[in-house]
């Protein structure tokens, strides 16, 4: 019943939490135990990614740009198989599903949706976090899934891993204020552009969230493929049994200021 | 524009950026016997639950284990003839509908029904089952349904419920239909049965 | 989209006297499928084709092959079926007077909707006007538009785009909570430019064109009914977004009706196609409404539907409506609505439920217990049938 009030609270407190400050909120966490050792060859699903790209405008308004979308779509799919590649595993893209199994793929990604949301509120969120999940936490704990149905999506058989990812940009064009609402509201500025991440590794055979990473507030150019690999390094930094680099608090340029 | 939605809007935003008021989840721990939203309504949970913060109505108080949108278990703590099972978001302009002094056993589900329909503006609500139980030692009923929520996901859910001294008692679970009903259903059917009023 | 259920009923008086030229209009020639031109309209289109592969498998829809091809047939018979090439139709569960047409031709039609008009003419009416959005290409203006806009919607939608779902956008205005308004919300002139068109396509369908001035005089009505029990003088302002680029709706039938072809007004409206077409939903349909405790439209919109003759679910819905609410002289009502709706149909067992239930709560156990004994033998194997099972004594429950 709490639904009912919760779901637009919970939209503002996931777009809040993701301007305010770093330290008090985590943006990736491991499933204890899971290891992906490099070059395991393992074999991971692609679910079809969301990507959006548009360009921010004074107003705030997102204008989509197809051939942004397209060629973030594109440069996202390689720097992914790119990186893969590096850790040993190979990318599978999902087959197109029809009938059944396309609903049944909607209300998976309907069900992974829900499942970041509850991750970021309750876990992410320091401190908002749920008692239980505080005091398992002691001992690294992230539990979470989207149950054994998943092994029945189109193409699970072919794999041993499923990874959903979704990721939305807003460039700011010139001329693009600070939301001053929230300014107002919150003593929080909003930096030009919108640049939000997420990716999450699920156990083909179990459901388990084996590794999530949301970020809302990512580099990386996604209409270049420099910048793609950038933002898929960035969303895959934490993947487990990457040897990739973190990329430490490089001072981003900013795409805003990029046309 | 929208003043009323806008202020709201703006206090969930403050809300959501004050990490002390945002601690408020209690933990409900595993035998420890615990009342109701201050009523006498007392669960003495069989494992760990959370109780979320917030306020949904006077005598309602809603629990979880992963978050409100993955299980949800809400006590309804003796609703009172002529109020709505959770508070309004305009008593004038989106009335809930009300329990009442006349409302039977039977109707109870057609009562939850038509809240969840209203407040979600949902179409999609099916009760799938009504049987007659016991609940809090007293005569009650126990249903089923399933809904199409806004964020286009199946949810199941169950309920029990009993009419006791003129008031409405109700334990409610609901869960994404993937998953996680499945998962949880027992552990919100144990809290139901460790459910006492004196 | 067309305008929301309860809309806002302020300034209707103020515009009823609008200049408009009583010539019958008539839709321009039509161009052939259209291609998106130019980076904004091919990004919006892309991102509606991304919303459409996913929305078109969520269970929000209804799945009834027979329902959708038939909304599909009205939409083709109003617009022409060169037209209609360009759409897919989707029929989405909601309790809500609503369509809307995509800019990639993707058209949803509420629910509620079709619970709300009467005919094919009155249900082509409101399908050409969001056609009219599209084939002016309304979403991309208003993309334009609102390019340099300031207001509040700016920060919500940014928020929106940070929290992590497929589409958050849509379930915001699902929710209605949302100050984000419609995406794609329209100017007032934009509405009357697809009103326009809307009756242009009627003119030189074989439909009825005066029916769609009858849409919105029947929504006014329903929007008169649900303020006045509610004890409101003025209209939901919180709708607001609605309230003000919408023209008003008074003004809209009053245009309506003199852009209609005269010599149109003897056609067919298709209104007995209608309801046949819509006999299997209805009893669904009436419920989603009835159970959305929205006493006053609820009672007006079943009346309306009577216009044409009373049935058993109709009876059978306005007794479910007063039983809900259920001070003790709505019982009394209802208890005789059922009567009504067993008087037409002695085997519709929801019926006999009802009454059994309503004379129960007015204290008449004796014929109560006898009408749920009937529902029970008419549904043995009804979802609450052992509940009302130990309503009725034991010796009654076994014949």
């Amino acid at each position: 019943m709490r639904a009912l009030f919760g779901l637009m609270a919970a939209a503002v407190l996931c777009g809040a939490i993701i301007s305010v400050p770093a330290q008090a909120q985590e943006r990736s966490a491991v499933r204890p135990g899971f290891v992906l050792p490099p070059q395991s060859g393992k074999k991971i699903l692609l679910l079809r990614p969301s990507v959006r790209v548009a360009e921010q405008s004074t107003g705030g308004m997102a204008e989509p740009r197809a051939e942004w979308t397209d060629q973030a779509r594109e440069n996202i799919d390689a720097a992914l198989a790119e990186l893969q590649r590096q850790l040993g595993n190979t990318v599978i893209a999902a087959p197109e599903a029809y009938g059944e199994d396309a609903r049944r793929v909607a209300e998976h990604q309907a069900l992974f949706a829900a499942v970041s949301r509850a991750v970021i509120e309750y876990q992410f969120f320091v401190g908002n976090r749920l008692p239980t999940k505080k005091r398992d936490n002691k001992a690294g704990q992230f539990d979470w899934s989207l149950g054994p149905d998943v092994g029945k999506l189109p193409g699970a058989d072919q794999a041993d891993y499923g990874l959903f990812l979704l990721t939305n940009d807003h460039y700011g064009s010139t001329g693009r204020k600070m939301l001053q609402i929230v300014g107002l509201v919150a003593g929080v500025g909003v930096t030009s552009g919108v640049h939000a991440g997420y990716a999450g590794l699920v156990d083909l055979k179990t459901g388990d969230l084996l590794w999530l990473n949301a970020d809302g507030q990512m580099g990386g150019d996604v209409r270049e493929p420099d910048g793609a690999m950038k933002r898929v390094r960035q969303l895959l930094e934490d993947f487990p049994g990457s040897a990739i680099p973190k990329e430490v608090a490089v001072a981003e340029a900013g795409p805003e200021a990029k046309p | 524009m929208i003043p009323r939605t806008f202020s709201a809007i703006a206090a969930l935003l403050v809300v959501a950026l004050l990490p002390s008021a945002a601690t408020a989840h209690k933990l409900r721990e595993q035998g420890v016997v615990v009342t109701i939203a201050d009523s006498a309504l007392t669960v003495a949970p069989p494992r760990d639950w959370n109780r979320l913060d917030g306020n949904i109505g006077k005598h309602v108080e809603t629990w979880t284990l992963d978050g409100g949108q993955l299980n949800d278990l809400t006590f309804f703590a003796g609703i009172e003839p002529g109020k709505p099972l959770v508070r309004e978001r305009s008593k004038k302009r989106e009335p809930l509908p009300r329990f009442s002094a006349s409302t039977l056993l039977v109707e109870l589900p057609e009562l939850f029904e038509a809240t969840y329909r209203s407040a979600k503006e949902l179409a999609d609500f099916r009760v799938t089952e009504v049987q007659p139980t016991r609940f809090l030692e007293r005569d009650g009923v126990l249903f089923r349904y399933e809904y199409v929520d806004p964020d286009e996901l199946t949810r199941k859910g169950e309920a029990h419920a009993a009419i006791i001294s003129g008031r409405l008692y109700m334990i409610s679970f609901d869960a994404p239909r993937l998953h996680y009903f499945d998962r949880n259903i027992e552990d919100y059917r144990r809290i139901a049965q460790s459910a006492r009023l004196p | 989209m067309i305008a929301r259920y309860r809309l806002a009923l302020a300034s209707l008086a103020l515009a009823l006297a609008s200049s408009v030229q009583a010539e019958p209009a008539l839709p321009p020639p039509y161009a052939g499928a259209y291609q998106p031109q130019g980076v904004d309209e091919q990004g919006l289109w892309r991102e509606m084709d991304e919303e459409e592969r996913r929305y078109s498998q969520s269970d929000i829809m209804i799945r009834d092959q027979a329902l959708n091809a038939y909304v599909r047939k009205v939409l083709c018979d109003t617009v022409g079926h060169d037209r209609c090439g360009a759409t897919r139709v989707y029929v989405v569960r909601a309790p809500v007077f609503n369509a809307g047409m995509y800019p990639n031709g993707m058209m949803e039609v509420f629910s509620g909707l079709l619970l709300r008009v009467r005919s094919e003419a009155e249900l082509g009416a409101v399908l050409g006007h969001e056609f009219g959005h599209f084939e002016a290409r309304h979403s991309l203006k208003g993309l334009m538009a609102r390019r340099s806009g300031g207001d509040a919607m700016a920060w919500a939608f940014v928020l929106a785009n940070l929290a992590p779902t497929y589409d958050v956008v849509r379930t915001y205005r699902d929710l209605q909570l949302t100050i984000i308004g419609n995406y794609f919300r329209f100017s007032r002139d934009q509405e009357r430019e697809a009103d326009a068109l809307g009756i242009a396509y009627l003119n030189t369908s074989t439909l009825r064109p005066q029916a769609a001035a009858q849409v919105w005089e029947r929504l006014i009505g329903e929007y008169q009914a649900d303020a006045l029990s509610k004890g409101l003088k003025k209209p939901r302002l919180d709708r607001v977004a609605f309230y003000a680029t919408h023209p008003p709706q008074v003004e809209r039938a009053t245009t309506l009706a003199l852009l209609a072809r005269p010599d149109g007004a003897t056609r067919d409206d298709g209104a007995e196609r209608y309801r046949a077409a819509l006999a299997p939903w209805l009893p669904q349909l009436l419920a989603d409404q009835i159970k959305l405790n929205d006493f006053g439209a609820s009672e007006y919109i079943i009346q309306s539907l009577a216009e044409t003759g009373w049935t058993a679910p109709l009876w059978h819905a306005r007794g479910e409506l007063y039983r809900m609410r259920g001070a003790p002289r709505d019982l009394v009502n209802a208890a005789e609505f059922y009567g009504q709706a067993i008087a037409l149909d002695p085997v519709h067992a929801e019926a006999h439920r009802g009454l059994g239930l309503s004379l129960l709560k007015t204290g008449q156990r004796a014929p109560g217990q006898q009408a749920l004994r009937r529902y029970l033998t008419l549904k043995p194997d009804a979802p609450d049938a052992r509940m009302i099972g130990l309503m009725i004594p034991q010796e009654m429950s076994e014949p």
